[in-house]
């Protein structure tokens, strides 16, 4: 039992230690990441409704202005967990490697989410809660928003990154115009 | 039981009347020759080869066996012979018709006929013997016989295969033959009769049809037997150089 | 209950709503080049393998096959849910096709995936009698892609299949050429020492087994859509693309390892179903099989598509590339497959109490210490609790371990044949095939069938539960149960069970997720289960699809009794007229 908490407190600290590298990785370029930025609920000025099947969404891509805040409100249509995550397709590719040890370690089981695995404190204020302002992950049924800021021109896709289903083509194109 | 079965379906059809073709398809038996007993075929020549003995003597000798059956019965010929090619005669001709069957995970139960007819006196034997693989890869063939004079004698082949690569093998063979009884006119005498060992090294060049090999041949005669083969102002033992193929098809 | 079966129950009653579809077929003497050999065969429409035959789902098809050989034939579609008459086994389903005969196939389309088609008359399926299906869905895909191809995987064999039965008959290692030789037994003397060597041998030699007992059948040539290696299939495609490759295994014998050196295949599709996209680096397809797979090549080069044999003993090739000529380094074979002591367990009654106490020297080939540093912590948190029912020499370890030590839970444990990936990346194991979707209500099986798999390999026999196909009874099911069959391995040899006309859910714990197969592969010394909803009235076959296998007796014909149409009908009732004579 201490052995698997041990186990899970690596995977939380990994995960931070690569959600910090990532940032850190981005700032280095200068030029930071043109994707966007968390936007402010005030500053919406349009709503884009995103459905999650089993294994792909609707619509397929999506065209947004440079500056533009979106609300998206994502809903789970499918049977299986899915994710919601603005990026570029290299963020998605990182992304997939956390998702990959989430589903081994048994945070994402299919249809559902270990909801106590996520919240459980491992220490040092981490968690495998996944928060992170570009992305949600929902289970079945479920629906949740995400304000997001365009802030310019950039290889951005919107990405389900469980294991598997990116490569299956559960992925959408952003076009920032 | 699994006979009843069959029977009652068939009653059960005849019962229904003259079946039309879709009913007849509903319920069919499968007639065709996945349900039969495979039936098999197969040729091959263990020995195929000239001898060259260490006194000149120049022979051509074989051994083959020819079978048809299916997995529980199988009919096989078995044809063995030495043919001197100086005296332009055969020193030894034999052929064996047996059926045979399986009697355990490796091994089969044979019973037949052996024909003898060399050169000089003929003689016919019925045959019971096993045929089958021994533990550690040896492919063991022993036989009863016992002739139309009431001799009995006992044949023992026992053959192992060395792989010195897939394809070039050294095989070693060994054949031994006791008599229970004496038979003076065909040179046998109660005892070991006669060894022949041999160790043969064949390349299979196409598939296993076709094994070209060289080899050493090694004949002996034994108590009785090899005073009779003296006396006849034979070799007790001789010593063969061989050229041959084994051959299968 | 069931979408599929409701549909096709709809479209029977009512022909006229579907979309009716004609098509032609001509069963030939062909000539089957393979940049190796050139040999004379069967194919259809004049070539060897036959066209790709383009349904779609909802549609009811007619299939006008005319026979020009001198000898019956016949056509199973195979994984086709279809009324029985229409599943082309001779002497189950119908009688065949005479020479010159056309027969014609009516049957709904109630399923979409890739499929195959080949003759069930004697060994005109390994002489070349073979095909794709395709069948597009009525909605969408639950993945994407911009182009697919049809990659059907073959052992071509100089040797006709009438004349490789008489041989392996006359003796059972006569295409065997990866046994032990003397200086294999000098290498392992050096890596294992003399007496650890001495003593594997007189193990092996006393069973009278060969280790080196993989592949029955070698010689081959692997095809690729009918091409050999030199001859190199290529597909195009424009960089950035993600490509559907649908993999299927027509071999008569060989089980071949995928893999495409540079890319990664996301499997989205197991035996014609959707599976839940994992994404591999490795796949083994067992004889009959088919797998989908998604790849996407983003650079502008050429990638090798190598499939090698489970033996080692050929291997098929192909090339990816975005021009035509373009090709890509081919990998070299690795060394032959070995069969453990583990491969051995379910031969002769033996269980697996007796396994402790044989000596495990004999897998000194096999490294298990990286094994021990594993992290098992985190498997506590998953679902174990469908697997209760599978066999402990099976379970071992979760599947999670297949990525890095040498392990999968439908090999047994310390089997030789346990295949890892080239590059050290992740092998597929069925354990990892979980349904998109459950196809059926989840429910408790009514049934349990155990089904022994068995032969002795001297003789070159096959058979299920020690009784060979001519001297077994069917295997009789009721309409509406659902069984449980339980295959338990007690041969040293991999065998793909397949059963015709009704699905076959493979157990691998998921529940109601698990995968929906028509074929299975047992591997040696494993007790492995699958589930069938027997919604399928008439006979059926029921098979090892080696076809040497299932010609010398792994075969059984399976009689389903009851069912819509005859709820009434008494046993030896000759049932209702109809069916398509």
């Amino acid at each position: 039992m201490s052995a698997s908490r041990f186990a899970l407190a690596t995977l939380a600290m990994s995960l931070s230690l690569s959600a910090m590298g990532a940032d850190s990785h981005h700032s280095g370029h200068g030029h930071g990441w043109s994707g966007g930025e968390p936007g402010k609920a005030s500053a919406v000025s349009r709503t884009i409704n995103i459905d999650m099947h089993d294994n792909y969404f609707e619509p397929e891509s999506i065209d947004v202005k440079a500056g533009e805040t979106v609300r998206f409100v994502v809903s789970n249509k499918g049977s299986l967990v899915h994710e919601f995550n603005v990026g570029t397709p290299d963020m998605h590719e990182a992304r997939q490697v956390e998702m990959k040890m989430l589903v081994e370690h048994g945070v994402i089981q299919g249809g559902a989410l270990n909801h106590a695995m996520m919240e459980m404190d491992m220490g040092g204020g981490h968690s495998m809660k996944q928060d992170d302002p570009n992305s949600v992950l929902l289970e079945p049924g479920d629906s949740r928003e995400v304000v997001w800021t365009f802030t310019g021109a950039g290889d951005l896709e919107f990405a389900c990154n469980v294991p598997g289903h990116y490569q299956a083509g559960m992925y959408g194109d952003v076009n920032v115009n | 039981m699994s006979r009843w079965i069959s029977l009652t379906a068939i009653v059960l059809l005849g019962w229904g009347g003259i079946p039309t073709v879709a009913s007849a398809q509903e319920r069919m038996e499968d007639t065709t020759a996945r349900k039969m007993p495979l039936k098999v075929w197969g040729a091959q020549f263990e020995e195929f080869e000239y001898r060259y003995s260490d006194d000149d003597e120049e022979l051509g000798t074989w051994s083959g066996d020819v079978f048809y059956g299916t997995d529980d019965l199988k009919l096989r010929w078995l044809t063995t012979g030495e043919y001197a090619i100086d005296e332009q005669a055969y020193e030894k001709l034999e052929n064996q018709l047996v059926g045979q069957v399986p009697i355990s995970d490796f091994f089969d139960a044979k019973a037949g006929v052996r024909f003898d007819t060399p050169e000089g006196p003929d003689r016919t034997y019925a045959v019971v013997g096993i045929s089958g693989l021994a533990p550690q890869w040896v492919e063991i063939d022993a036989s009863l016989y016992v002739s139309e004079k009431g001799d009995a004698s006992a044949e023992l082949d026992a053959e192992y295969e060395l792989l010195l690569t897939n394809r070039l093998i050294l095989a070693a063979a060994l054949d031994a033959t006791v008599a229970f009884s004496e038979d003076r006119e065909i040179g046998v005498g109660k005892g070991l009769v006669s060894t022949e060992t041999g160790l043969r090294l064949s390349y299979d060049l196409i598939d296993r049809s076709f094994s070209p090999y060289i080899g050493v041949v090694h004949e002996r005669t034994y108590g009785d037997s090899e005073d009779f083969v003296r006396a006849a102002g034979g070799d007790a033992e001789s010593w063969f150089a061989v050229v041959g193929a084994r051959l299968s098809f | 209950m069931k979408t599929a079966f409701l549909a096709g129950a709809l479209s029977l009653l009512l022909p006229t709503m579907g979309v009716a579809g004609e098509y032609n077929l001509t069963v030939d003497r062909v000539e089957i080049d393979t940049g190796d050999f050139v040999k004379t065969g069967i194919g259809y429409n004049g070539a060897s393998p036959g066209p790709v035959l383009r349904f779609k789902e909802g549609e009811n098809v007619s299939i006008n096959v005319t026979n020009n050989l001198d000898e019956m034939t016949s056509i199973h579609w195979h994984g086709l849910i279809l009324p029985f008459e229409q599943d082309g086994v001779p002497g189950i389903s119908f009688p065949g096709i005479k020479p010159g005969e056309t027969f014609t196939y009516n049957f709904p389309i109630t399923q979409s995936g890739t499929y195959w088609f080949h003759s069930h008359s004697g060994f005109q399926e390994p002489d070349g009698a073979y095909g794709a299906i395709v069948i597009e869905p009525e909605g969408r895909e639950p993945f994407r892609y911009d182009r697919e191809y049809v990659v059907q995987l073959t052992d071509k064999h100089p040797h006709s299949g009438d004349r490789i039965m008489r041989n392996l008959k006359m003796m059972p290692d006569y295409y065997n050429r990866e046994q032990q030789t003397v200086g294999e037994f000098f290498s392992d003397v050096s890596d294992q020492g003399f007496m650890t060597t001495v003593k594997d041998r007189l193990a092996w030699g006393g069973m009278r087994m060969m280790k080196a007992d993989v592949e029955d059948l070698q010689g081959f040539t692997g095809l690729i859509n009918g091409k050999g290696p030199e001859q190199n299939w290529t597909g195009l495609f424009q960089p950035g693309e993600r490509i559907r490759l649908r993999f299927i295994n027509s071999s008569a014998m060989t089980y071949f390892d995928v893999r495409i050196p540079g890319l990664d295949m996301t499997v989205v599709q197991a035996d014609g179903n959707n599976v839940q996209p994992v994404s591999v680096d490795e796949f083994r397809i067992g004889v009959a099989e088919t797998y989908d797979v998604i790849v996407r090549p983003r650079d502008e080069k050429a990638y090798t598509i190598f499939a090698e044999s489970m033996g080692r003993s050929g291997y098929a090739r192909a090339t990816l590339a975005p021009k035509e000529g373009m090709e890509a380094a081919v990998p070299k074979l690795r060394d032959p497959a070995r069969l453990t002591m583990a491969d051995m367990g379910g031969m002769h009654g033996m269980d697996h109490g007796d396994m402790a106490g044989m000596d495990h020297s004999t897998m000194g080939e096999m490294d298990h210490s990286d094994m021990k540093d594993m992290d098992h912590s985190g498997m506590k948190g998953m679902d174990h609790s469908g697997m209760k029912g599978m066999d402990h020499s099976a379970m071992g370890h979760g599947s999670e371990m297949t990525a890095g030590g040498a392990s999968d839970p439908f090999y047994a444990e310390g089997s030789g044949l346990i295949p890892t990936a080239a590059n050290g990346g992740k092998f597929l194991s069925y354990a990892d095939l979980k349904a998109q979707k459950p196809l059926y209500e989840e429910r408790e099986a009514t049934r349990e069938i155990e089904l022994r798999l068995t032969g002795n390999m001297e003789r070159y026999t096959w058979s299920i539960n020690g009784v060979k196909y001519e001297d077994a009874d069917p295997i009789r099911l009721q309409y509406g149960e659902r069984v449980r069959f339980k295959f338990v391995n007690e041969t040293m040899m991999t065998h793909p069970m397949h059963l015709h006309g009704m699905w076959s859910m493979l157990d691998v714990g998921a529940g109601q997720l698990n995968p929906v197969k028509h074929t299975i592969s047992v591997q040696p010394g494993t007790t492995v289960y699958m589930e069938t909803e027997v919604d399928e009235p008439g006979q059926w076959a029921f098979h090892c699809h080696l076809s040497y296998h299932a010609a010398a007796g792994m075969f059984r014909k399976v009689i389903v009794e009851g069912g819509p149409e005859s709820t009434q009908a008494a046993e030896g009732d000759v049932g209702q007229a109809g069916g398509e004579a």
